[in-house]
């Protein structure tokens, strides 16, 4: 049952392939041009795993910042983590905490995306190890790839491929509002929230404020069966 | 490799795994109450409106029509519910077509 939800995690975890691929080479390109070497770049995607984190990383060492720096910027970015792993926990069945805490390295916004929108009788400890090691496989060899090429691809190629994490993003969270008002309503409302606030305060921590925001305001207009109503569609 | 990358990739694997961890060691001494049930389960939709908004404006930072033209692509051919893949590599494939024209 458990290699079956394992299987099952790997198959869901696949159109990422189409998101990771190209931006792990969008990662190593820029870690080339800030100088890291193919083992350096490749570490990073290896033990670190978060997109944003690298994308960052990579920038600010480039502009001469101290480790130090770089390191806190990266906790900082990471904080909505801890709400990320708090959602897939809650929605998964329970398992032994070492399996629970070796899962949760794999957190990031897409198998967090993927798993919390997926089928209850999926939420498993295997169903989230199968999309883990989909993407990480995915994101690593987007890094070697990117790393190996860095000096032949084409600009317009590393250009278009800018695009591919947003519109994986949309693709997730259309279907999930499209025909529910309120729903349709919080994802603008959020949305615009994020915009207002980057203005304000530096992008990752408006990221933070307007998602948490949001979903507090979101308690008191979107219904229980709002909810409900996603989760039984899903079993259609 | 360089001891001072060994030193950031070490920190930043840390700084980064902690947040992901903690909720495991920690959340099954507390009982969610239903309202928090609530909050956390539309949290994947205020953060997936907030990764998306105001960022894909911003993909190419001198050309905001690059990242508008393809969210739009993706926006429309999601709602018309094609399959993720297909969402994606057309996107990807829009805005080439228009980076060859400008």
């Amino acid at each position: 049952m458990a290699s079956k939800q394992f299987k099952n995690g790997l198959i869901a975890g696949l159109p990422v392939l189409f998101g990771y691929i190209p931006v792990g080479i969008a990662f190593a390109i820029l870690a080339h041009q800030a100088g890291f070497n193919l083992w350096e770049t490749c570490s990073f995607s290896i033990f670190v795993f978060a997109g944003a984190s690298q994308m960052m990383a990579a920038g600010m060492y480039a502009q001469g910042a101290g480790i130090a720096a770089i390191i806190i910027a990266t906790f900082i970015l990471n904080l909505r983590h801890i709400i990320m792993s708090a959602c897939v926990l809650n929605r998964m069945d329970d398992a032994p905490l070492w399996k629970k805490a070796l899962a949760m390295f794999g957190t990031t916004d897409e198998s967090f995306a993927l798993f919390t929108t997926e089928k209850k009788e999926n939420c498993t400890v295997a169903f989230f190890a199968g999309v883990v090691l989909i993407t990480y496989l995915s994101w690593n060899v987007g890094t070697l790839l990117g790393a190996i090429l860095s000096d032949f691809l084409p600009d317009i190629i590393t250009a278009s491929l800018g695009i591919a994490l947003y519109a994986l993003f949309i693709s997730l969270l259309v279907p999930k509002i499209s025909g529910n008002l309120r729903l349709t309503a919080l994802a603008v409302l959020t949305g615009l929230c994020n915009m207002l606030l980057c203005h304000i305060i530096d992008s990752s921590w408006a990221l933070i404020v307007s998602t948490l925001l949001c979903a507090f305001i979101g308690i008191f207009f979107v219904r229980a069966e709002d909810l409900r109503e996603e989760a039984h569609k899903d079993e259609t | 490799m360089r001891l001072e990358i060994v030193l950031l990739v070490l920190g930043m694997t840390l700084v980064t795994y902690i947040p992901r961890a903690l909720p495991a060691v920690f959340l099954d001494k507390i009982r969610l109450s239903p309202r928090l049930e609530r909050f956390l389960n539309l949290i994947p939709y205020t953060a997936m409106a907030a990764l998306i908004f105001p960022g894909v404006l911003t993909v190419d930072t001198a050309q905001p029509l690059i990242g508008i033209l393809g969210g739009v692509t993706a926006l429309v051919l999601a709602w018309r519910k094609c399959p993720l893949m297909v969402c994606v590599l057309a996107a990807i494939g829009v805005d080439f077509i228009l980076y060859l024209f400008i």
